[in-house]
């Protein structure tokens, strides 16, 4: 427990080599977007960010599950963890959004379906720690947040469903042209390869971070326990 | 839930007579008091004059705004009801009694949704009038009273297993609109719509999604929560 | 869009956005190393308090709050 893992610093030092190399290929390698200029290259974070903030966010309504079946706190602390450094990225990918929409679209903001369901989403997950805040029996903590988790990860997509019966201008950069989109592009070889990276390079980053998260879990619950028996 | 206690009755006539008998206590409680009830209207009916002023209501921006102020108004004033309901049952320790007694707990759910469900269904046939007055626009046509019962049935679903956590924390009072709106988007987006569609008088293909949206949600949501519910009231 | 020859200086957005990223990024690592670190503290500091509760109150081991702190603070 004290001491870390190999894997766990062999996985922190491979992250920061990656998170290097991606930010290179992002900034330098990959060609200059004619249209939309510099600004372009902030896409492959906004991508990377994004899909593994989804990614937790899906793992944390299976940990969901799980914990309520089994009644284990390890799936518990499983789940704050995914869903803990999710928002973090989530926020990244909203800002890198924005920051984006501003040249491309003359406005920081828009009511996209995309925007206003990661802007729900990621307060749903706000009031999610709000929520666990104000309990303080680990038991009953871990039961409620399971079951807001579970609630709250059934009805970001229903939400993003319903946000779609309007138009959207949000483009549609994977498979699919969309007429309506503005600022679309298509990838050129080299783009490829620093989006795949990013992608890449993200999930290294998430499965490290989450990993450091759980660990950070298993010690909060070893002090509660030694503080339970010492005040006992 | 599964105390294994043998039934006298069968399982479905005693589930049924638990659901009925905690709404039956709810109504009556509140039949009594009308606390809940009263304010729950008040508030309504200050949201709407709150909403006069904020958008200055004239008769173009009436037509577009109608069932997006309803809506507003229904869902907090939905909250101040459901926080209420939950808080009644928490600090008299009626929730505790209902624990120890014999029946699956989910009769407790269902029950405490049909009274939240009639105290904002009650709420919504005043409101209606008073609006419709007020605006001059009819609000009583059969789809649009459709819709509200389809939007009140998902919120208060949805709303009810919230408040049941909400009341056991220690920020109860400020929690359950946090928790609750985020995750009840879907149902006042796509009531607005559908309402918005049948105010307008469009053709009925042209909102049917939202309505098969609403009734998705309901059911979807109902469903998850009869099957939780266990884990908000475990002890 | 197509006859647009001259590509817009948005290099000011790109650097913002990716200073945004790190600055995100580090600081949740920071805040995780200070937690951790806090922690890793308090856990020294029960365990400590855990030895001298036991060492003290010997094998009768529901002794009084009073004695645990005392002997802590000694």
């Amino acid at each position: 427990m004290q001491s870390k893992p190999v894997t766990l610093t062999i996985l922190d030092v491979v992250s920061i080599i990656l998170l290097g190399i991606s930010t290179y290929l992002a900034l330098v390698f990959a060609p200059t977007e004619l249209v939309m200029g510099d600004v372009q290259r902030v896409f492959y974070f906004h991508i990377g960010t994004a899909w593994t903030a989804l990614l937790g966010f899906i793992l944390a309504a299976v940990f969901s599950v799980i914990y309520l079946v089994k009644k284990d706190l390890k799936w518990d602390r499983y789940q704050v963890a995914a869903i803990e450094v999710s928002l973090i990225f989530f926020f990244i990918t909203i800002v890198l959004g924005s920051i984006w929409a501003r040249p491309a679209w003359n406005t920081w903001w828009t009511w996209d379906p995309r925007l206003t369901t990661a802007a729900v989403t990621e307060l749903i997950y706000i009031a999610y720690f709000m929520l666990r805040q104000g309990i303080d029996d680990p038991d009953r903590r871990a039961r409620f947040g399971a079951v807001y988790a579970l609630v709250g990860g059934l009805s970001a997509p229903i939400t993003f469903f319903a946000i779609r019966l309007f138009r959207t201008i949000h483009p549609v950069v994977i498979g699919g042209a969309n007429a309506e989109a503005e600022g679309g592009f298509s990838m050129t070889a080299d783009m490829r390869v620093a989006f795949f990276f990013a992608l890449f390079t993200f999930t290294i980053i998430f499965i490290d971070l989450f990993w450091n998260r759980i660990r950070l879990g298993d010690l909060q619950e070893k002090v509660e326990q030694l503080k339970l028996k010492v005040t006992m | 839930m599964a105390n294994g206690q043998p039934n006298a009755q069968p399982p479905s006539g005693n589930f049924i007579k638990a659901v009925s008998a905690v709404v039956w206590k709810d109504l009556q409680a509140e039949f009594r008091s009308r606390e809940l009830f009263s304010a729950m209207l008040v508030f309504s009916l200050l949201i709407i004059l709150i909403f006069n002023f904020a958008l200055e209501l004239d008769v173009e921006t009436r037509r577009s705004v109608t069932s997006g102020v309803l809506w507003a108004t229904f869902a907090f004033a939905g909250t101040l009801g459901l926080n209420r309901s939950m808080a009644i049952e928490k600090d008299r320790g009626c929730l505790d009694g209902l624990l120890l007694a014999p029946v699956d707990r989910s009769a407790i759910y269902f029950g405490k949704v049909i009274s939240n469900l009639a105290f904002m269904l009650i709420v919504e046939i005043i409101v209606l009038p008073v609006y419709s007055v007020l605006y001059n626009i009819n609000l009583f046509q059969p789809g649009l009273l459709m819709v509200i019962l389809l939007g009140s049935i998902g919120y208060v679903g949805v709303g009810t297993l919230l408040s049941t956590m909400s009341v056991q924390t220690r920020t109860r009072d400020i929690l359950l609109p946090i928790l609750l709106f985020p995750v009840v988007v879907p149902v006042l987006l796509a009531a607005v719509k559908a309402s918005n569609g049948f105010l307008e008088g469009l053709e009925l293909s042209e909102f049917l999604l939202p309505i098969n949206l609403l009734i998705a949600y309901d059911i979807i949501f109902i469903a998850v929560a009869f099957m939780v519910f266990d884990n908000v009231v475990e002890e | 869009m197509f006859l647009q020859t001259t590509t817009p200086d948005t290099s000011g957005y790109m650097i913002a956005g990716y200073v945004v990223a790190f600055v995100v990024m580090g600081l949740y690592v920071a805040s995780m190393y200070l937690r951790s670190r806090n922690l890793q503290q308090d856990l020294t500091t029960l365990e400590e308090m855990d030895k001298a509760a036991s060492a003290q109150a010997g094998p009768a081991k529901k002794k009084s709050k009073s004695v645990t702190k005392k002997s802590v603070k000694r």
